[in-house]
């Protein structure tokens, strides 16, 4: 057998000096073998970015680093600064998460991608302009020449990261790191990105290891996975194996709270509690209190299981791994609130909503051109029902959110809101209008008034109208809080008190407190931990479900609409492209860009990614001040032909399908298949 | 470039021309007016009427006003009243001192303040750190003045080396003579210019020190010092280009107090002068001048920094 | 109300917790009680015996005497009256007129933004000292006229601070939160945006009174500040420095006293805007407003 590139062993690492000391990585042990992708998943605070940076010796001098590291044949724990110096600077690459601030915004891209190589005497400075563009160009970036004297800032996000991949593999390590490479970017970026860098690891041969959250990711990439939690591996194996059998009850859970962007979903199926905070460990298995298997085993809080062979290549840290039962999806179908079979009146109704604003340009700051950002938009929400908008970052989706809300005035088009006008309302009339309409931001962390106590945070919506008291006061407030599964005893709390996806409860329960009819969402658990987002997507069900209320969700992640959603709308620069039934939209897309999205998606299945073929779009979004002429996604379109670039599609019903969709070729991938994500679809497309 | 210069320039009329028509109303706010403030209290009617005259006050004040700013524009601020000269005269005696005050302070802070601030920039919160970063505020708190006398006590009263007054001689006259009476105000502004500019190195250092493109620099296995040499250096370096033009425009604007400690003749003092003897006309040129270079100065740093920092488009 | 009582308590225990902030915290409150309690002290700042001019330090005169006879020690403590009061006076008119031309310029933006900046900007058109001393030239020597000239050169500061905050805040959902269920620009206002302002607003104040002592001082240094006979730390360094042969002491004394108190604003601003905003290194000094070269 060939040696590993890495092998390590009971690392730990602790940081914080005097006092207190908190392990964050509590005794790991793994080995990376050449040509060989290991995937390291968890959730925020596992401790897998912080081992990915031990093990190069990268870590700040506050961490504490024990147990044994041993990487191409140097031991880094006990190796001088020089020697590790040396080491990364020959045979460890690494790509980082932000492509936004991985790269130094004052020096051009060419000289950091060879300055490595430079200062390990293997290139000549004179050589190094023509090397940093044969590098670029191997991770097909137009123009290498020119692009290698450009700033950071030149680049879209996809080029700095294809810059950074560049970058990373210049010196042809034997290792590559790489931290959330993708995490940053859109799904289509995220395809072209992954792509390269599978690419440039098979050329070179080199070990992977790859840091993710994203199942998806992890099913379409790895060779073998490690799961960690709590600051240790719980469970290593295969991938097919790991997605197919979980022996350990952690991972298996973290399997059944993801939804799925390739079938019909069942209810999900969240964990429990939260994820634990370092050096707050719950005694015993760091997982027992969420377990569905040890919760109060007694075993279980006693000891912490260790990590130990279940099987040949595998092996699981728990106490029952032998007896965990085989089957990963839940079977409890999901209760889904049928849209109503007549057709109502729409709660609301959204006719060619445009939303442009101006670009000011020249000494005397003149208006010059319009950025479009929502370009006639239309759509309907009845109520009781879940409308999604989704799309790329930049394509206009949350404009049109907080345009429908009057957070942003519209340029053009007609808003109405149960039968009545509301764009272009004053101040008070539009006020009044929003008690029935309410908004639940992004960011948790941002959305809650850090001076307020979490009580009058949900109050303050009825305060401002006053109608605290009419509506019941108090206890109206201890009713929310119920309502969205929060302890009454929190009320006094503010909000650096709670955790994400507690935060997003009380955000919920402000924009209940008015009893809205419709709620917009936007992305609302796109800031959490995979395994709260599904307690939290299944109480904004069980609420649509219990107060008939109607959702508009704003989200980029397509197999969390296909989980909530009644009908689906595309967004492409400023405009939607193809509208649909959820079924009708994800079995049989007829817009070559939804098709696109939807089979640049990572699907968590290891099985289908030999058989699935995914069209990797060229280019990244183009500026919505210049967008292309005709059908503004003809540039990077498959099916494009001369008419599309004269002439803009109209939006309008295909054939005899659910579906609406403004495109001159709209059409099936292939005729006959029913669903998108069976195999071989693609590739008869392609 | 051409563009984003003359955009700079355009949003500096306003504040010129507020601040220039603010200068010339004050000597309508003097308790006694334009005319007591130019023939003094205690004139009598017959130096009224001649100071109206001569200064045509009798004009409606929008023609007062058009004909000092015309006046203005063309560097005519009139005659000094006490000093009997043109006040453009009397300030272009003591500009090349003031200059050669601020270039000699500008050097020593420099030479001061960047070394202490890398030193502890490097090793944040080590003994090195807190001595130096003490050093900073000690150099930053102590008045100038205070500081001026002590140093006047030590270098002028005690042991003698230096004088206690410092006269303005020419550098390229007399190199030596010209070091000896700058030694003493160089080092004041320069030492309490030191502070500032050290401590806004410093924590621009520690910020970039913790920055992503540093471990991205690390991974590459760069030595450390072209880290800090060209990495960090570089990004801290650009904002501390503005922080540096602000000092050099502080001490052209005038030096008033260091000047006033160690009576240099320079173009603060003369303010002073003017102001304990209400010389109105030579208080408006003077203010006018300062405003003037002190404007020109930070446009020059606004253009420099757009020109080298490579993320901001002037076009 | 228990709630900031609590909060404040905590942060002058932490303020107490570490060396620096707590001497620099002991050292004002001394200053402080000693201005406000001056006149309950056997000190006299104005009783002349020139007979005993320009005596060094001794049992009955600590800080020795001036060149009248007066007792040096007790001009300092009723020049700390002064000093404290005017730039007391001065940061009050520089934080009410400051914060609102901010707060306003931060949130409406537009016509309303430009026009309040283009003022402040105005003021910021010479070095503090310059402004104060023209301002000082208009009004008369007075300590009326330095209490207003040193609060105008403080406006810019307020203004600014306050304006960045509202700028940085205004977009954040929270804010965005109460416009969309609701609630009026004004009670945004005042009920969101400036509750979460008070943090840099405070800390500003104390590192502005360290730049308010320090140009008053300087004012009273050049002569156009505090006019005599009012004690006053400028005007005992300006009439000590032609003393230097005879009495040092005269001019090192009361520079003691100013520096320290100069320093410990700083110390505890620098304290405070880690504290209250989280950042350890803070840069409090070096903006244009605040340089008195």
């Amino acid at each position: 057998m060939v040696d590993p590139v890495l092998s390590v062993r009971g690392l730990k690492v602790d940081f914080g000096g005097e006092g207190r000391s908190v392990p964050v990585v509590r005794g790991v042990d793994f080995d990376v073998y050449p040509n060989e992708v290991l995937c390291i998943v968890g959730e925020s605070g596992s401790g897998k970015s912080v081992t990915s940076l031990a093990v190069t010796g990268l870590l700040s001098e506050t961490a504490r680093v024990d147990g044994s590291i041993r990487l191409c044949g140097i031991d880094v724990t006990t190796a001088a600064p020089e020697t590790l110096r040396q080491m990364r600077g020959r045979d460890v690459g690494f790509i980082f998460q932000d492509p936004t601030t991985t790269l130094n915004p004052v020096l051009t891209v060419g000289r950091q991608i060879t300055e490595g190589e430079v200062a390990h005497g293997r290139l000549k400075k004179a050589d190094a302009h023509a090397r940093a563009a044969e590098l670029l160009r191997e991770v097909d970036i137009a123009d290498p020449q020119g692009r290698a004297g450009q700033y950071p800032h030149q680049f879209s996000g996809g080029m700095r990261q294809r810059a950074v991949i560049a970058m990373a593999m210049a010196g042809q390590p034997k290792l590559i790191i790489a931290d959330e490479p993708t995490t940053a970017l859109d799904v289509t970026v995220q395809a072209q990105v992954l792509a390269v860098l599978a690419r440039r690891q098979a050329e070179l041969g080199s070990a992977v290891i790859l840091i993710t959250h994203d199942l998806g990711v992890v099913a379409e990439v790895a060779d073998r996975v490690a799961v960690m939690y709590g600051g240790r591996i719980v469970e290593t194996a295969p991938v097919a194996e790991i997605f197919a059998s979980p022996r350990h009850p952690y991972t298996r859970a973290l399997l059944r709270s993801v939804p799925r962007i390739d079938t019909s979903d069942s209810r999900l199926d969240p964990i429990p509690g939260q994820p634990p905070i370092p050096g707050a460990l719950p005694k015993g298995c760091a997982f027992q209190p969420r377990c569905a298997v040890g919760r109060d085993q007694p075993l279980c809080v006693a000891e912490e299981p260790s990590l130990s062979a279940v099987g040949d290549n595998r092996q699981s840290a728990c106490h029952f791994a032998e007896k965990l039962p085989a089957e990963t999806m839940a079977a409890e179908p999901r209760i889904h609130a049928e849209a109503p079979p007549s057709k109502p009146e729409p709660l609301l109704a959204v006719e060619g909503l445009k939303v442009h604003f101006p670009v000011k340009t020249g000494v005397l700051r003149r208006t010059t051109g319009w950025v479009k950002a929502v370009d006639g938009v239309s759509l309907s929400v009845n109520p009781g029902e879940t409308v999604s908008l989704v799309g790329e970052s930049g394509c206009g989706k949350t404009t049109t959110g907080r345009a429908i809300m009057g957070l942003i005035k519209a340029t053009g088009g007609s808003i109405r809101f149960a039968g009545r006008s509301i764009r272009d309302l004053d101040g008070g009339a539009m006020r009044k209008a929003r008690r029935e309409m309410q908004y639940v931001f992004q960011d948790p962390y941002a959305s809650l008034n850090p001076v307020k106590s979490v009580e009058d945070i949900v109050a303050e919506p009825l305060r401002i109208h006053g109608i605290y008291d009419e509506m019941g006061g108090a206890r109206r407030i201890a009713e929310l809080f119920d309502m969205v599964g929060l302890s009454r005893t929190m009320l006094g709390r503010f909000p650096s008190e709670f955790s994400g996806g507690q935060k997003q409860r009380i955000g919920i329960a402000r924009a209940l407190a008015l009893q809205p009819k419709l709620l917009i969402l936007d992305e609302p658990v796109a800031a959490l931990d995979v395994s709260i987002q599904a307690q939290v997507i299944n109480l904004l069900q069980d609420l649509q479900r219990e107060l008939g209320l109607a959702y508009l969700f704003i989200a980029h992640n397509l197999s969390v609409v296909r989980h909530v959603s009644d009908r689906v709308a595309v967004m492409y620069l400023g405009r939607i492209v193809e509208e649909s039934s959820r079924d009708g939209l994800y079995d049989l897309p007829v817009h070559p860009y939804t098709q696109s999205l939807l089979s640049a998606a990572p699907v968590p299945d290891p099985a289908v990614r030999d058989t699935r073929r995914r069209i990797v779009l060229e280019g990244e979004i183009p500026n919505p001040a210049s967008p292309p002429t005709g059908c503004t996604f003809h540039p990077r379109c498959f099916r494009a032909t001369p008419l599309c670039s004269a002439e803009a599609p109209v939006f309008d019903r295909y054939l005899d399908f659910p579906t609406r969709t403004a495109c001159h070729h709209a059409g099936p991938l292939a005729e006959g298949h029913r669903n998108i994500f069976a195999p071989g679809v693609l590739e008869a497309a392609t | 470039m051409i563009g984003f210069v003359l955009r700079r320039l355009l949003q500096l009329v306003p504040v010129l021309l507020l601040a220039s028509t603010a200068i010339w109303a004050m000597i309508y706010a003097v308790p006694g007016g334009p005319i007591g403030a130019i023939a003094g209290d205690n004139a009598s009617p017959e130096q009224i009427a001649a100071a109206t005259a001569q200064f045509g006050l009798d004009r409606p004040v929008l023609v007062q006003y058009a004909d000092w700013l015309w006046n203005a524009i063309r560097g005519d601020f009139g005659m000094s009243i006490r000093g009997r000269a043109p006040v453009l005269e009397l300030i272009g005696q003591r500009l090349p001192a003031t200059l050669q005050l601020a270039v000699a302070a500008t050097i020593v802070s420099l030479v001061i303040g960047i070394p202490v601030a890398i030193a502890s920039a490097l090793r944040p919160g080590s003994w090195l750190d807190r001595v130096l970063s003490a050093w900073s505020a000690m150099a930053l708190g102590v008045p100038t003045f205070w500081l001026g006398i002590l140093l006047i006590l030590v270098f002028a009263v005690e042991l003698r080396w230096l004088p206690s007054a410092s006269a303005y001689v020419p550098i390229w006259e007399n190199p030596i003579g010209a070091l000896r009476n700058l030694a003493l105000p160089a080092l004041t502004l320069g030492i309490y210019v030191s502070g500032i500019l050290a401590r806004f190195l410093r924590a621009s250092l520690v910020s970039e020190l913790r920055a992503d493109y540093v471990r991205t620099a690390r991974s590459k296995g760069l030595p450390e010092r072209q880290i800090v040499g060209v990495h960090i250096l570089r990004n801290a370096l650009l904002p501390f280009i503005t922080i540096v033009g602000l000092m050099m425009a502080n001490f052209i604007g005038g030096a008033v107090v260091t000047e006033a400690v160690f009576t240099y003749p320079g173009i603060g003092r003369l303010l002073i002068q003017a102001i304990t003897t209400r010389d109105y006309p030579l208080i408006q040129g003077c203010i006018v001048v300062i405003l003037v270079l002190y404007i020109a100065i930070n446009l020059a740093v606004d253009v420099l920094y757009a020109y080298i920092d490579p993320r901001i488009d002037y076009r | 109300m228990s709630r900031f009582l609590r909060k404040t308590l905590s942060i002058l225990a932490r303020l107490m917790a570490s060396k620096g902030s707590a001497l620099a915290l002991i050292f004002l409150a001394t200053i402080t009680l000693l201005a406000v309690f001056a006149d309950f002290l056997p000190l006299n700042p104005v009783a002349q015996k020139l007979a005993n001019a320009l005596k060094g330090p001794s049992a009955t005169n600590w800080f020795g005497t001036d060149e009248l006879g007066r007792d040096i020690l007790a001009r300092v403590v009723f020049g700390a009256r002064t000093s404290l009061l005017t730039a007391g006076g001065a940061v009050a008119i520089a934080a009410l007129a400051g914060v609102p031309i901010g707060l306003v310029a931060g949130f409406f933006g537009g016509w309303r933004d430009a026009a309040l900046m283009r003022f402040v900007d105005v003021l910021l058109a010479l070095p503090a000292i310059l402004f104060a001393m023209a301002m000082i030239a208009v009004l008369g020597r007075s300590q009326a006229a330095a209490l207003i000239a040193v609060g105008l050169t403080g406006i810019p500061s307020f203004a600014r601070i306050t304006r960045a905050q509202v700028l940085t805040l205004r977009k954040r959902d929270f804010v965005t939160a109460v416009e969309a269920f609701g609630g009026t620009a004004t009670y945004n206002m005042f009920r969101t945006i400036l509750p979460n302002s008070w943090s840099p607003i405070f800390v500003q104040v104390v590192v502005l009174c360290s730049v308010a002592i320090l140009l008053e001082a300087a004012l009273s240094f050049l002569g156009v500040g505090v006019p005599p006979p009012t004690p006053s730390w400028g005007e005992m360094l300006r009439t000590g420095k032609s003393y230097l042969h005879e009495a040092p002491y005269y001019a090192v004394l009361p520079g003691i006293v100013l520096t320290l108190t100069i320093l410990s604003f700083d110390v505890l601003g620098r304290a405070l805007s880690g504290l209250l905003e989280g950042r350890r290194d803070a840069v409090v000094a070096p903006k244009a407003e605040e340089v008195t070269s």
